[in-house]
């Protein structure tokens, strides 16, 4: 880790020397151990504050959004699926490829940190839920790499969570949504931070229009929840960390990768932000795709 | 003081809970909160007493949703009615000293004198709060730094104080409400007064001078520097004890409505979005300023009170770690 | 920074509103209409100082604030513009007589009346801001014997943005030691008058005031008033509203803070001199 740490470190001290970047993105130290937090760096003497451990779990991606009319360069540095995501949103047009310098980073995936904050100093910690079905540990595309690539861990996508959804009857899948839900507060957290969640003008932000309440409760809760999720469907990258960031700790993943499997399993594998070009599962048609509701 | 040990408090709240309407804190799947404890009797949800909960008990004041009054409007007319009464007295139990003082942030706003909120203060007047002291503060409190009393709970809140020593809780009436309630209830053990033994907090500075010092910062860079990673989400609202913006809007099936009250943030860019456009707080910077300048220097200026009261929430659960004990500190020197 | 006191504001411990019923709709413009609201007794739903606002709705659709422009024994009028992707003033513009709505206040500190007393004054005002400085000048023509010369000067985008014609041409001239000035901003057939922008003509009149009181859209608002200091008027006697979007308000839902003020509360009339103190975040 210490190595990754330092070539960071002097990746970006060479950037700002340079002007190739005015501005690097990376990660600090935060208040916690288990907190590793974003950081901007505009200045070479401040390279030091770059850290690389098992908690630099957030996609720094989204935040080149904030740059697309900007006349900064921007460099990020992106785990495998931070690349899916910076691909997801170039194919979204959110950001600005031409100002942005990605700098990849192989990852052997983080740890839990909400775990973490339950566990006693020293104790082992275990690996977050969406880094232990990773099969993109390293970078999809990037400009420039440092470290070396790692070993996948996972070849095939794990859907036994949602099956065990599946296998239930309706009544019992309804109450546990109901249940999950029930407990969101609709900080909008989830959606915030969600590199496929790019909206300019989200619907959940005019409440005048009528479309969602703002009184929370299961049923409101789910409307938000379940149309974010057919939102993403298709193009969320599985990060996890829309669930990462829950205050409430609801499932959010389960019905992301509900979608992910029915995707699969209509129109053939699919695997979001792998392109930056072409057409996707869900807005493209084919003469040959499954119409069975119809 | 009175006395009850922690393997008989179920008989102690089971009590309560046949004369008022109890509230405690528990783990409901995941999420902390204070709920019925009719809730941890059915089996729903566990008591919590091992930390603080993330939804604070401003929930038993001012709800994330609540009703404020009822409306049917037909053809041209329109009836308005007012709604009902509370029907009992509500015990909470188990409200840090913490979160007592966040109340008596909320007790300046809705019931200020010109305006009092009449909804907000039937509730305060109708509930009897057991504050229970934290012997094992978290690595993120700081609620003595922002004036919070650690051996007794915020006096014009709680009515019952309450101690942890080892098997057993100890009770001190300090409002007659509280020593009503008490008197109430059979089987309580005595004991001399003392207090527990309290684990000093980690993080510790002097905030005194923040209001005079933020006063001039209204243009300082630290805004961009502190502001870039926010998410503009609503987690440290929404879990921030002494936040309290709300909006007002509908529930409507046919001709009936109901006004609810719901919370907001400042956060959000429709907060303060204007019909035809206009948004004074257009992103981030603006945003995160006025909330961490509402919390540490705006309500100073007219309650001569911080309204953060150091519990930490916001510095745990905010997604991307933007803490505002480093903000505090760096704006210190 | 002033605070409205218990005696500023009517002591109003609620945020559910009253019954009120439309008695008149008034056209004052194509995109502008006046509602007079009485309760449905018969009587003023309550007794605003000039420049208080208050809180007008349609439950079903959404609850905004307003200034009270005038009221009478059984009455007040509030002077509302149609904003196309405003849903409640939409709403309210197809509203007619006997339409039963909600109604709210008074809110607000209101103009300093006794600062105003005993001067020379000069209103100005652009578009629907004549709104709130009418109810001054109504006040003002009401106890005529306690204020000096009044000028009054206003524009409008054409002649028929012009809000309170009749006020404007027939009664407000007819008052003793009243001046009004009118005018719109580009040239139009049948238009006499001058044509300008609202700050350029204050600065051709030049009025010798004061205190002003100021109220228009934020452009005029942000033009007028270093033109106002340049003719030598104290920051404390130069005098404007703001708005914000609100939604309870008596200073409690948060939205329309502005430092440590609340426009709702506060406000909405500001000085000058006040506006110097504050964050300029409106």
């Amino acid at each position: 880790m210490s190595n990754i740490q330092n070539e960071m470190r002097a990746v970006a001290k060479e950037l700002l020397e340079s002007g190739k970047a005015t501005v690097v993105l990376g990660w600090e130290k935060g208040t916690m151990p288990y907190d590793s937090t974003p950081v901007m760096i505009r200045s070479a003497a401040d390279v030091d504050k770059l850290i690389w451990d098992e908690y630099c779990l957030q996609n720094l991606s989204t935040y080149l959004i904030d740059f697309i009319n900007s006349e900064d360069k921007v460099a990020i540095f992106a785990k495998g699926c931070d690349t899916r995501a910076y691909n997801r949103l170039v194919h979204d047009k959110r950001i600005n490829p031409e100002n942005s310098i990605v700098i990849g980073v192989p990852c052997s995936g983080m740890k839990n940190p909400k775990v973490a904050a339950k566990t006693p100093a020293g104790a082992e910690v275990p690996m977050a839920n969406a880094c232990k079905e990773c099969r993109y540990p390293n970078p999809v595309a990037c400009d420039q790499k440092i470290g070396s690539d790692v070993t996948p861990w996972c070849t095939a996508k794990d859907f036994s969570d949602v099956e065990a959804i599946e296998a239930m009857d309706a009544d019992a899948k309804a109450a546990f949504w109901k249940e999950q839900y029930s407990k969101c507060i609709r900080c909008y957290a989830c959606r915030n931070i969600c590199p496929a969640c790019n909206c300019t003008n989200c619907i959940f932000d005019q409440s005048a229009s009528g479309w969602c309440s703002k009184d929370v409760n299961a049923s409101e809760n789910q409307f938000y929840g379940v149309t974010r999720a057919f939102h993403v469907a298709g193009r969320c990258i599985e990060c996890g960390q829309c669930e990462a960031v829950c205050p409430s700790d609801v499932p959010i993943m389960l019905m992301n990768k509900k979608f992910i499997k029915d995707i699969d399993t209509l129109f053939g594998n699919y695997e979001a932000g792998l392109v930056t070009e072409g057409t996707t599962p869900l807005n493209s048609y084919q003469v040959a795709d499954p119409e069975e509701f119809m | 003081m009175k006395t009850v040990e922690k393997a008989k408090l179920d008989g102690f709240l089971g009590q309560l809970a046949q004369k008022y309407s109890v509230l405690v804190p528990v783990d409901y799947n995941g999420l902390t909160q204070f709920a019925p404890y009719s809730q941890v009797q059915e089996g729903v949800s566990k008591l919590y007493l091992d930390g603080n909960v993330t939804v604070s008990p401003k929930t038993v004041y001012l709800p994330q949703s609540e009703a404020m009054y009822k409306f049917r409007a037909q053809g041209k007319k329109l009836a308005i009615e007012e709604m009902p009464a509370m029907d009992k007295q509500q015990v909470v139990f188990g409200v840090r000293h913490c979160d007592t003082k966040a109340i008596q942030c909320l007790d300046k706003v809705f019931l200020d004198e010109k305006f009092e909120d009449p909804q907000y203060k039937e509730k305060r007047e109708n509930t009897i709060v057991f504050s229970l002291a934290c012997n094992n503060p978290k690595a993120t409190c700081f609620c003595e730094s922002m004036g919070v009393d650690r051996a007794h709970a915020e006096a014009s809140v709680a009515d019952v104080q309450v101690y942890e020593f080892g098997d057993t809780y100890g009770f001190v009436a300090v409002s007659d409400k509280g020593k009503a309630c008490l008197d109430a209830v059979s089987g309580l053990g005595e004991a001399a007064d003392k207090l527990p033994d309290q684990k000093p907090q980690e993080v510790k500075f002097d905030p005194s001078e923040l209001p005079a010092k933020l006063k001039g910062m209204f243009e300082d860079p630290i805004w961009d520097e502190y502001s870039f990673k926010c998410l503009n989400c609503g987690t440290c609202t929404y879990v921030c004890p002494t936040c309290h913006c709300f909006d007002i809007n509908n529930k409507i099936r046919g001709e009936v409505g109901m006004k609810m009250r719901t919370w907001d943030s400042c956060m959000f860019a429709e907060y303060t979005l204007m019909a035809g456009g206009h948004q004074p707080r257009q992103g981030k910077k603006e945003r995160v300023r006025n909330r961490f300048l509402h919390k540490l220097q705006y309500f100073n200026e007219k309650h001569d009170m911080f309204l953060c009261i150091g519990c930490g929430r916001c510095v745990a659960k905010c997604p991307v770690n933007l803490d505002i004990t480093k903000f505090i500190k760096q704006v210190i020197g | 920074m002033k605070t409205a006191s218990a005696s500023d504001v009517l002591k109003i411990n609620n945020l559910v509103p009253k019954v009120g019923v439309l008695k008149e709709i008034l056209d004052e413009t194509p995109d502008v209409k006046t509602f007079r609201i009485s309760t449905p007794e018969g009587e003023r739903p309550f007794t605003p100082m000039p420049g208080q606002l208050g809180m007008y709705s349609m439950p079903a659709i959404g609850e905004a604030m307003f200034s009270v422009t005038n009221y009478g024994e059984d009455y007040i009028d509030m002077s509302i513009k149609k904003y196309n992707d405003g849903v409640l003033t939409s709403v309210l513009h197809g509203l007619e007589i006997g339409q039963e709505v909600g109604i709210r206040g008074p809110y607000g500190n209101g103009f300093p009346i006794e600062q105003f007393k005993g001067k020379d004054i000069v209103f100005v005002a652009g578009g629907i801001g004549l709104a709130p400085v009418r109810s001054l000048i109504l006040y003002c023509m009401r106890n005529r014997e306690d204020f000096g010369k009044l000028t009054i000067i206003y524009g409008g985008r054409s002649k028929e943005d012009l809000c309170f014609k009749d006020d404007l041409f027939e009664n407000w001239p007819k008052v003793p030691n009243t001046e009004v000035f009118v005018t719109i901003d580009r040239p139009q057939e049948g238009w006499d008058g001058h044509v300008g922008f609202v700050p350029d003509y204050v600065k051709e009149i030049a009025p010798n005031a004061q205190i002003a009181a100021v109220c228009g859209p934020p452009i005029l608002i942000k033009l007028t008033l270093p033109i106002l200091s340049q003719m030598g008027l104290p920051d404390e006697d130069i005098i404007t509203t703001l708005e914000l979007r609100m939604k309870c308000g008596i200073g409690k839902c948060g939205r329309c803070n502005i430092g440590s003020c609340y426009v709702c509360l506060d406000g909405p009339v500001f000085s000058q001199a006040q506006l110097n103190d504050m964050p300029k975040e409106y």
